[in-house]
């Protein structure tokens, strides 16, 4: 099978981000690989070593190729860079349109993603990627079953109240979710040496895409204003002994908070 | 044509939910301040039940009713919703950010080459129209007030509990029933099986209250008093990554960045100490209780009551204080 894997190098969780000013943040240089796309890139190791192929992963990123090397680290044949200057300012809408370009006539089977990105969390990229592709997608995938992939795939996706399942013709994209595997931790020799792979770079030019097709003048929307998270008064410290301390609680929830 | 603001309307065996109704409360406002009727968006299979339910809480309500549109599939919702928006040109259109919602919403934003802001946690309007969304970004870590480009519609999918339900907007809508696009055999993914999960419970996104328990529950039986507790409040049970990954609770229940954000009304944590991953899954819950041994606990700075006590004395009397509390009411 030839799976691609779109992956991005964001914030670690323990980062510090802060507001600097309405249009800028400041971030702690603390990156790792998305989370979620270790879900991804796992999914498509284990098909390859069932099936046979080829796993590539992909990310848009001036800087940052981490999450590339993670891949190969973990197993992924190749690594790709979507890299160039008028990327600068690009929506997501923008970076789907830059993946699309560069997958449209490669000989695909499955291209895979994590359910977002922990920065800007809004998990556009993948369906938008499958949209310019015309194939079907589905988000949040638990499981992921394949007998005969040309017969097609079956998937179980995490819905209100319970677990669909759904069957799905390949190609297709899937985004995938804590629950669908354990991630494997490369060993330190291939992390050695997926320090030293060679990145292949392509820039707008190379995909068919003008500036006017990517970056902050093509963006559907934009942020604004940067705030600072909602703050909580002070907490109130229930002192009382046990029971008073419970009938208190009960008494501030109905009478203050007003929320039972 | 005026325009007009649309909601998606999520319905399951006819019982349409929530935040529907918020979304459409907000609507609701927003069209007072700009002239505009509110459109509910509804797609399915026998919905008499959830049209009569809308009936008071939108201007329009148009309907697309087709056997195969039973359940959703992001397929089926945009062959049917993409040349009909092309038509109708709303100037926006809401969804919960659901798993309807995040899935069908980014796509068809694409499609329609127009601007899509997930997850909201607040939306105003101003008075020419624009759409201005508030939405958390890593993890709420910050907040950010997103703007649209001049494309149509304004795209948002907002999380669930964020606007109050106005049960009393007194509208009564028009019908509009619209031809399905639908060919079945054109599909390529169709759903094949639910799962239901135990119980009845509320999805922890959608509970208005949700409790929880981490670590300090010691061991996966002891969630039983948790779960009697919220039987009390009608409530959910929430569990945090360290729980999930012991296997004492399961994947869907996990609150915090690897798992679910949620918004309830009140949110009760028991031996929890606030890891930050957790905490910025609760930053737009209204009001936060924190019960834990340690009183140096973080959970304790994101809280807005705390006592510092063993839960296993607390939660039970809990329990019974709050059934006496909420019989007298």
């Amino acid at each position: 099978m030839e799976i691609y894997v779109l992956v991005k190098q964001v914030p670690d969780p323990e980062a510090l981000i802060k507001v600097k000013s309405d249009s800028e943040l400041e971030i702690e240089n603390k990156y790792f690989t998305n989370f979620f796309d270790e879900f991804a890139i796992e999914a498509g190791l284990k098909l390859k070593e069932k099936f046979g192929g080829k796993v590539t992963v992909l990310t848009v990123d001036n800087k940052k190729v981490d999450a590339l090397r993670r891949g190969i680290a973990m197993g992924a044949d190749d690594a790709i860079q979507i890299t160039d200057p008028a990327l600068e300012g690009s929506d997501q809408f923008a970076i789907a349109k830059a993946l699309a370009a560069y997958l449209k006539d490669k000989p695909f089977d499955l291209i895979l993603a994590g359910r977002q990105a922990m920065d800007d969390d809004a998990g556009i990229v993948g369906p938008a990627v499958a949209e310019l592709l015309g194939i079907p997608h589905v988000n949040t995938i638990l499981g992921l079953e394949v007998d005969d992939p040309k017969k097609g795939v079956k998937v179980i996706r995490e819905v209100e109240g319970g677990k669909e399942i759904l069957s799905c013709s390949l190609p297709a994209l899937f985004t995938c979710q804590k629950g669908l595997n354990n991630p494997r931790i490369p060993q330190v020799m291939n992390v050695m040496k997926a320090m030293k792979a060679q990145i292949k770079k392509m820039d707008l030019a190379a995909l068919g895409l003008s500036a006017a097709d990517a970056g902050g003048q093509a963006a559907k929307i934009k942020v604004q204003k940067y705030l600072p998270p909602p703050k909580r008064l002070p907490v109130k410290m229930i002192k009382e002994d046990f029971p008073e301390n419970v009938k208190t609680l009960v008494k501030l929830l109905r009478e203050e908070a007003k929320v039972i | 044509m005026p325009n007009e603001i649309w909601v998606l309307a999520e319905q399951v065996d006819g019982r349409v939910k929530k935040i529907t109704f918020e979304l459409l409360t907000a609507g609701a406002g927003f069209s007072k301040k700009t002239n505009q009727a509110v459109g509910a968006v509804l797609l399915g299979n026998g919905l008499q039940e959830a049209v009569k339910s809308l009936t008071p809480y939108a201007d329009k309500i148009y309907l697309i009713d087709d056997p195969a549109l039973a359940s959703y599939t992001s397929d089926a919702y945009l062959i049917n919703m993409a040349p009909f928006i092309k038509e109708h040109q709303p100037s926006v259109l809401l969804g919960g950010a659901t798993s309807t919602g995040k899935d069908l919403f980014p796509r068809l934003a694409m499609h329609l080459q127009t601007g899509y802001a997930p997850d909201c946690t607040g939306l105003t309007m101003e008075e020419n129209g624009k759409l201005v969304a508030k939405r958390p970004l890593y993890g709420g870590k910050v907040f950010a007030e997103m703007a649209f480009s001049e494309a149509k519609p304004q795209m948002a999918t907002v999380r669930n509990n964020t606007f109050l339900v106005n049960e009393n907007l007194g509208k009564s809508a028009q019908v509009i029933s619209i031809s399905s696009h639908t060919d079945p055999s054109s599909l390529k993914k169709k759903v094949v099986g639910l799962e239901k999960a135990a119980g009845t419970k509320l999805d922890i996104t959608e509970a208005e209250i949700v409790v929880a328990g981490g670590r300090g529950i010691k061991a996966p039986e002891n969630f039983k008093i948790i779960e009697e507790l919220a039987d009390v409040l009608n409530a959910s049970v929430g569990a945090t990554r360290a729980t999930v990954d012991e296997g004492w609770r399961d994947q869907k229940d996990q609150i915090g960045k690897s798992g679910k954000n949620i918004s309830a009304k009140l949110y009760m944590a028991f031996g929890i100490s606030g890891a930050i991953h957790h905490v910025l899954g609760i930053g737009t819950c209204k009001t936060v209780v924190a019960v834990d041994t340690d009183p140096n606990a973080l959970i304790f700075n994101y809280a807005d009551y705390g006592i510092v006590g063993d839960l296993f004395q607390i939660v039970p009397a809990l329990t019974e204080e709050l059934k006496k509390a909420l019989t007298e009411k």
